[in-house]
């Protein structure tokens, strides 16, 4: 319990890998990644959300599906289930969601399910653009329909593209939902790269959204730096939020790939970064010895958790961690 | 019906133009000063390549009476958007108003999709030197797609009235084929937003306000409003699906609706009744209209054959 403004660094330990898409037949549309996971506690199992993909096309590009598999809840490390089919179908040709649902965050809402989720398609000057969709489940999470063909957190006028990893959260009955926007795309030795940062937009009813308009994260390895996976939940009195970040340029490896990094906020809009107190970083070897990336922390049975990627952003699969020092989860 | 016909009134290969552009004077909008009518219209260079183009805005400073032209923008209006941007391959069309002491420019910036052709939405630029060049507020657009209007969001055109200001706008239904090896064509039809600023927009979100003539995908574009002796005149236009760039019966014409109270639209295309005259330069197509009043005088300016490719042309219409 903290009473001064820091925040002593979380302890975990961790897991090792727990999902990895190769152990997965019988599904021609999961053979790479299981990217981006995000949590759903049910009554006997904790499912995790994942997106993942289908070989490469002919011309060497992905359509990321998303799907979910199914944890013990009393060991969180064993596999119950994996989804029979992907959780949402692509939309349709010229929608912002044809090529790609990628990534996706589940909420109880009315008595079903809601997923937000980022669309992708596929552009011609800059090799993509997305923006963040809604699509409803009435049958406990297995498959969802969209509430419309168009987004719900389009581009808008400072936040002119790549809109993308959306979570949501409700807090004081309050939809927040925590997402990135594209800053600049940056032509590196002829590729675009995009640069983005954690934004935040809020609604009653979670189709009509109010955008913030503000960055909520600070940079710390350069202004170019590039955030994602604005994880938030409150503990101890306060808001916390993990996320990652890299360098926006040379970014595939070791040195300059993502890193896990965390701030503090007493009201969710200010916000005091501190990396250190994240508690975690990469192996010395294994699956996450190159980077840590999309981290997602949960809590279920008195125990709180962080589900993360590790190398290639989650081409090998996620894992999780434990966290070992207190935390008061949720007052 | 069609009071008086004042025919092709500006050719854009008689002029210099900036951007390096040589044909196409698309989607004419004016802005009237005190001595002249400003003419804005969408021109287009060539990619190098020479086979893909993009959309600039310039402006004809003409006549009142748009009888000649006075002055031709000599540099660059605006400029189109950053890599990745909704506007970096074209702004086509722009819709001005005065607001606040400066120029307002409603923009439909184009950005090209890898699995159909393009995507539009609408971006909001300010002049303060009176309409010569203009700035962007921000990077990205001010309207875009939502959940029922889920792409192709353009063609604004704004009007403000004593408490709101009205947007009569274009947005996308789907994309259909012809047949199986055909590109893909766009439907689209016309809504309505409003605003108390101009700036933040409410959608009515996927809401059709005109009825279709020629059936379910008949595609409807560029509305354009005007308050005149009492009641509201709209002019758009409107055109087949498929087949509509080499079948001149199933390529654009002009339509009109009008309204007491800006909310229900009575759709009257033969009450403006606008043919091409055979053999002319409007004899295949009439699209992109647009009503301005010019010293009180009401005038419906649009293009012809090939989307304005030879320039726009005039009519003064009788507005009942």
């Amino acid at each position: 319990m903290q009473t001064d403004a820091g925040q002593v660094p979380f302890v975990w330990e961790k897991l090792g890998k727990v999902f990895d898409p190769k152990a997965a037949s019988n599904r021609p549309w999961l053979k790479e990644f299981a990217q981006a996971p995000a949590s759903l506690v049910l009554d006997d199992v904790v499912r995790i959300y994942f997106s993942c993909r289908p070989p490469a096309d002919a011309a060497g590009q992905y359509v990321s599906r998303s799907a979910y598999v199914d944890l013990d809840r009393r060991d969180l490390t064993r596999i119950v289930a994996v989804a029979e089919q992907p959780i949402l179908t692509l939309g349709e040709l010229g929608t912002f969601d044809e090529f790609g649902t990628y990534p996706v965050s589940v909420i109880p809402h009315d008595g079903k399910l809601r997923a937000y989720y980022a669309g992708w398609t596929r552009c011609v000057s800059v090799p993509f653009n997305t923006a963040i969709g809604c699509a409803e489940s009435t049958d406990g999470g297995k498959s969802f329909i969209r509430l419309g063909p168009g987004p719900v957190i389009p581009y808008s006028i400072d936040e002119p593209f790549v809109m993308s990893g959306p979570k949501i959260r409700r807090f004081n009955g309050v939809y927040h939902l925590f997402y990135i926007a594209g800053t600049k795309w940056k032509l590196v030795e002829g590729r675009a790269e995009p640069v983005y940062r954690i934004r935040m937009a809020t609604s009653t009813d979670g189709v009509n959204w109010a955008k913030h308009g503000h960055n909520l994260i600070e940079t710390v390895v350069e202004a170019d730096e590039a955030q994602a996976s604005p994880d938030v939940f409150f503990a101890d009195g306060r808001y916390h939020m993990m996320f990652c970040y890299r360098y926006s340029e040379d970014f595939r490896n070791h040195a300059r790939g993502y890193r896990i990094g965390y701030a503090h906020s007493p009201d969710l809009t200010h916000w005091t970064r501190d990396d250190r107190v994240a508690g975690i970083t990469v192996s010395a070897e294994g699956w996450d010895s190159e980077m840590l990336s999309y981290p997602h922390v949960f809590a279920v049975d008195g125990q709180v958790y962080m589900a993360y990627l590790g190398n290639g952003v989650g081409r090998e699969g996620f894992g999780l961690a434990r966290l070992v020092s207190p935390m008061s989860w949720g007052s | 019906m069609i009071q008086r016909r004042l025919g092709k009134i500006f050719d854009p290969t008689d002029h210099v133009l900036p951007n390096a552009c040589v044909e196409f004077a698309q989607s004419p909008q004016a802005l009237e000063f005190p001595e002249f009518s400003r003419v804005y219209f969408a021109t287009r260079s060539v990619d190098p390549g020479g086979k893909t183009f993009r959309s600039h805005i310039a402006f004809a400073d003409m006549a009142k009476d748009f009888s000649t032209v006075l002055r031709v923008a000599s540099k660059p209006v605006l400029p189109l958007g950053d890599l990745g941007s909704f506007d970096e391959h074209g702004i086509f069309p722009i819709n001005v108003i005065r607001n606040k002491g400066q120029v307002w420019g409603y923009t439909c910036g184009w950005n090209r999709r890898a699995s159909v052709s393009v995507d539009t939405a609408v971006g909001l630029v300010v002049s303060d030197d009176d309409g010569e060049t203009f700035r962007r507020l921000g990077p990205g657009p001010i309207l875009g797609p939502s959940l029922h209007e889920p792409f192709l969001v353009g063609d604004a055109f704004v009007l403000k009235t004593a408490d709101l200001f009205h947007m009569w706008y274009m947005f996308g239904q789907r994309w259909v084929r012809e047949h199986a090896d055909a590109v893909p064509d766009r439907v689209y039809k016309i809504g309505h937003a409003t605003s108390r600023d101009g700036i933040a927009w409410v959608k009515e979100d996927g809401v059709q306000i005109l009825p279709d003539r020629i059936g379910p995908d008949e595609c409807q574009a560029l509305p354009s409003v005007l308050h005149y002796r009492g009641r509201f005149h709209m002019v758009f236009c409107y055109r087949d699906v498929h087949g509509f760039r080499s079948e001149p019966g199933k390529g654009y014409r002009i339509g009109y609706a009008h309204s007491a109270d800006l909310r229900t639209w009575t759709r009257d295309d033969a009450a403006l009744d606008l043919q091409g005259g055979a053999g002319d330069w409007d004899s295949d197509m009439q699209c992109y209209p647009h009503l301005t009043l010019s010293d009180g005088v009401p005038y419906l300016l649009y293009n012809g054959n090939s989307f304005g490719r030879h320039g726009f042309g005039a009519v003064i219409p009788d507005l009942a």
